[in-house]
């Protein structure tokens, strides 16, 4: 077996186990974890309605962000 | 049981006759109807699948304004505005019971125009809600809250509680890191190892090495960054901790190990840069955990305090701000209000709950002319008084200035670890410095000489030492807590353990703090039933011990009674079928014309019916089980315990004798318990300080452990570093007891460490240390100190 085989093997597997990494220390980021009962609750329940909502929400956002003028 | 039916909002279970029928529904109140209706309208009635067979709180419906939530100064102190231009508060929200609840809240808010977001976390409760101001206010939002039948009120979340969770999340995410790292440069390590012992080309040892390196990189730099952080304040301030070594020895095992890695010639050490790392990181990250999270009881305080208080002007009353308060206005206080000002009645009467002055629960009577004292809290008092001070020289700011210097005047014990690892440090970092010139200066070459000189950094390096105190300490909280015994701040469990004087308050301390009836003497024969119903909905204590009483027979039932009358400072009377009954005290029976001819040392209660007494009962405020066996252990061992008490001379006396205690201070103030403390420190004593009250918060803030009974009062709660949950004697001594062991496990952990250094630093210096011994060796004092800290929490949980 060639070295550059393992060179590869290496780099490969540290590159997928850093892309898990950096996704947990977004999940963290983001709060995912302050709460475990609501993500839990939100993965078993949350159906088309939760969905709809939350884009609405965002629209509502998006439409108060251009009405705001800053004095 | 059969005619009982469940509300159709909050599923509780009552008799049908008291139901709304309101179609196919049924409501137990008018608030329920009306939350069903609205949720109905507004299309959330899903509500209720999702709520399955959970029960809710009925809604109350009666809430104070909520206009003021608008007031410019509230949005000053609980609303903060982001760039967006929206708003952001903090709510804690009360009556959620289930996922259901959460759900409602946040559609409820999500469907009102204006309203961005609103996110609440189940676990405690809070949300955060971020609005446009110029389309909804916060007072709608909190209605809207109310409405769906919750309440809501806010929390200034800029609070310590926030930051410490910040600080506790950025240490996950370096560990994260660290471990993630470490574990896999382990599986690296174990190829070069074995490749150490079995032969392999140079070529693979340089791939094996970049890739150890590529992985100990955001190691160091980034979860490391702790420990250089540190030691630049370490420097700053001109001490050397631990810090500085485990920073210069993993940064200079680096760079050595980056040189080793270019020219392609001898052993890189990657793979102990991230140990070392990871494990003094998981050490402080215990220590951060187990660190006081404490609100700020100064807060605490200035929340019970209203803005506002009503004032007699030309005769009409008007509030009025407190700042505006002058001496001579007339204040008007009703029953359950709390007093701000020192005062003098005009008019009226009534009694005072003054326990936040002498810690006795027992309500005083105050009429016209007597005065009022500011921190009192009016129990059925509704009257006009004359304030004499204004709001800043009252006796209430006065004890919140007195407890700012408290908490500020409390002696900082120096932790035995923190002591240590300072000598430690600069030893290690001299001996290496040595060891590098005497291998220099004996003709090694430049690169063996500075190897050797980092091994011993890096065999020293304190992984073991570093998890000695925390994991020490952990075990000493979860023994505590399983226990009812929640000790705030790690440090305290060592600081307790040094303990030589402890201070007692007497009543909630060594008292129960309540009169229960000791002797029943029956004169006459009567339904105790009627007695029963007469004390039954009185909150004066010794109304409350009989009543308890009374309730151990378990056949004992409620009658009707007419013109029931509660007299101040007397008793309660009232007529049952036709025939007067009186239940009262002393003054009672002879105000009404009847005499009694009976001693006793403890509080009596007479019951009479048509102007004959047949019962009398003593009541006393029993002194809790086991105040005995802890005074002798406690005395035993040294320490030496006082009582302090706001109570008189006598009762503490008679306290004092019974628990076996010489040392006894009565008619003590708030300020005179913390002038007592203050002077035990002048007399270089550690002292711990146990109480319940407010009047023992000066005290409690200012001894070096303090610790509060469970049922406390909240502000004691705060500046307390102990809290016994169950209240009792045995846990107290209990707490002394874990103190002692954690203690004990600390200079073991500690002894532990120094031995393995003592070994293992020499071997290092005569450069006899191999990375694999080195690796080894420094796993396996890690784990005696873990496995030493489980051992004795083995033997606690097997008593």
């Amino acid at each position: 077996m060639d070295n550059w085989v393992i060179g590869m093997m290496l780099s490969a597997s540290i590159f997928l186990g850093a892309v898990a990494l950096v996704a947990f220390l977004w999940a963290i980021k983001n709060g995912q974890f302050d709460d475990q009962e609501k993500f839990l609750n939100g993965a078993k329940f949350d159906g088309v309605d939760e969905l709809n909502d939350a884009v609405n929400q965002e629209k509502k956002r998006e439409e108060l962000k251009k009405n705001y003028k800053p004095e | 049981m059969s005619n009982k039916i469940t509300c159709t909002h909050c599923h509780l279970e009552f008799h049908q006759d008291v139901m709304i029928k309101d179609g196919e529904h049924y409501f137990c109140c008018n608030g329920c109807q009306g939350v069903y209706h609205l949720l109905s309208d507004e299309g959330l009635d899903s509500f209720y699948d999702k709520l399955g067979s959970n029960t809710l709180t009925a809604p109350t419906g009666q809430y104070e304004d909520s206009s003021n939530f608008n007031s410019p100064a509230f949005y000053d102190k609980f609303v903060t505005v982001d760039e967006d231009g929206f708003s952001h508060v903090s709510l804690i929200i009360e009556g959620i019971h289930c996922s259901a609840c959460v759900w409602l809240n946040e559609k409820a808010l999500h469907k009102m125009d204006g309203i961005i977001e609103a996110s609440i976390n189940f676990t405690n409760n809070k949300a955060v809600i971020t609005w446009a101001d110029s389309v909804v206010k916060l007072s709608q939002i909190i209605d809207m809250i109310r409405a769906i039948g919750y309440n809501a009120f806010p929390y200034d979340a800029s609070i310590q509680e926030t930051h410490a969770n910040k600080e506790r999340k950025d240490y996950y995410l370096r560990m994260s890191v660290a471990i993630f790292a470490t574990m896999n440069v382990m599986w690296i390590a174990v190829a070069q190892y074995a490749g150490y012992f079995t032969g392999m080309t140079q070529d693979m040892k340089t791939i094996l090495n970049i890739a150890e390196g590529t992985l100990a990189t955001p190691v160091l730099f980034y979860s490391g960054w702790i420990f250089f952080r540190g030691a630049y304040y370490g420097i700053k301030t001109k001490v050397i901790n631990m810090d500085i070594l485990v920073a210069t020895g993993a940064s200079l095992t680096y760079l050595y190990s980056i040189y080793i890695t270019l020219i392609e010639d001898g052993e890189a050490y990657f793979d102990s840069v991230t140990m070392i790392i990871t494990f003094v990181l998981v050490g402080k990250f215990l220590e951060v955990l187990s660190k006081k999270s404490a609100a700020d009881a100064l807060d605490l305080i200035g929340k019970n305090i209203p803005s506002e208080v009503n004032v007699v002007k030309d005769e009409k009353i008007v509030s009025c701000k407190l700042a505006d308060v002058n001496v001579g206005d007339i204040i008007v206080i009703s029953s359950g209000e709390k007093v701000l000002f020192d005062g003098e009645i005009t008019t009226g009467n009534g009694t005072f709950d003054e326990s936040s002055l002498t810690g006795e629960s027992e309500p005083i009577y105050r009429t016209i002319g007597d005065s009022v004292v500011s921190g009192t809290l009016s129990i059925d008092a509704d009257i006009h008084y004359k304030a004499n001070k204004d709001f800043e020289h009252s006796t209430l700011s006065n004890l919140v200035s007195l407890l700012e210097t408290a908490i500020i005047k409390k002696p900082k014990i120096e932790q035995m670890a923190n002591k240590l690892s300072e000598y430690f440090s600069s030893t290690i970092l001299a001996l290496s410095f040595i060891t590098f010139l005497a291998w220099y200066l004996f003709g090694n070459s430049f690169e063996v000489s500075l190897m050797v000189g980092i091994s011993v950094i890096v065999i020293a390096c304190p992984c073991a030492l570093a998890l000695a105190t925390p994991v020490a300490t952990l075990v000493g909280l979860s023994l505590g807590a399983k226990r009812g015994i929640l000790f705030k701040e790690a440090a305290q469990l060592e600081i307790m353990a040094k303990v030589d004087t402890l201070v007692l308050d007497k009543t909630g301390t060594i008292t129960v703090g309540k009169p229960e009836v000791v002797n029943e003497t029956i004169l006459h024969s009567f339904d105790k039933n009627i007695l029963y119903s007469l004390v039954k909905s009185s909150n004066h204590p010794v109304a409350r011990g009989v009543v308890e009483f009374l309730k151990l027979d378990e056949s004992i039932d409620e009658y009707i009674l007419d013109e029931y009358n509660q007299i101040p400072a007397s008793g309660i009377s009232a007529i049952y079928n036709g025939s007067k009954v009186l239940g009262g005290n002393k003054k009672l029976i002879l105000d009404n014309g009847l005499s009694i001819d009976y001693e006793s040392d403890n509080t009596l209660f007479y019951f009479s019916i048509d102007n004959s007494v047949v019962a009398i009962y003593e009541l006393r405020d029993n002194i809790k089980k086991n105040a005995k066996k802890l005074v002798d252990n406690l005395s035993k061992r040294g320490v030496c315990v006082v009582i302090l008490t706001g109570d008189n001379d006598k009762t503490a006396q008679r306290v004092a004798k019974e628990v076996g205690i010489d040392q006894f201070m009565s008619e003590q103030t708030p300020e005179d318990k913390s002038n007592y403390i203050e002077r035990l420190h002048s007399e270089d004593k550690t002292v711990v300080m146990v109480g319940d009250g407010i009047n023992d918060i000066l005290a409690l803030a200012q001894a070096d452990i303090g610790i509060v009974m469970g049922s406390g009062s909240d502000i004691a709660v705060d500046v307390s570093d102990v809290i016994l949950l169950d209240d009792s004697l045995t846990s107290l001594e209990d707490a002394f007891k874990i103190s002692r062991t954690t203690f004990g496990l600390i200079k073991q952990n500690l002894g532990i460490s120094l031995v393995y250094n003592a070994i293992t630093i020499p071997l290092a210096m005569a450069g006899f240390i191999i990375p694999l011994v080195a690796a080894i060796s420094m796993s396996v004092s890690s784990l005696l100190v873990v496995g030493n800290s489980m051992r004795i929490r083995y033997k606690w949980d097997k008593n």
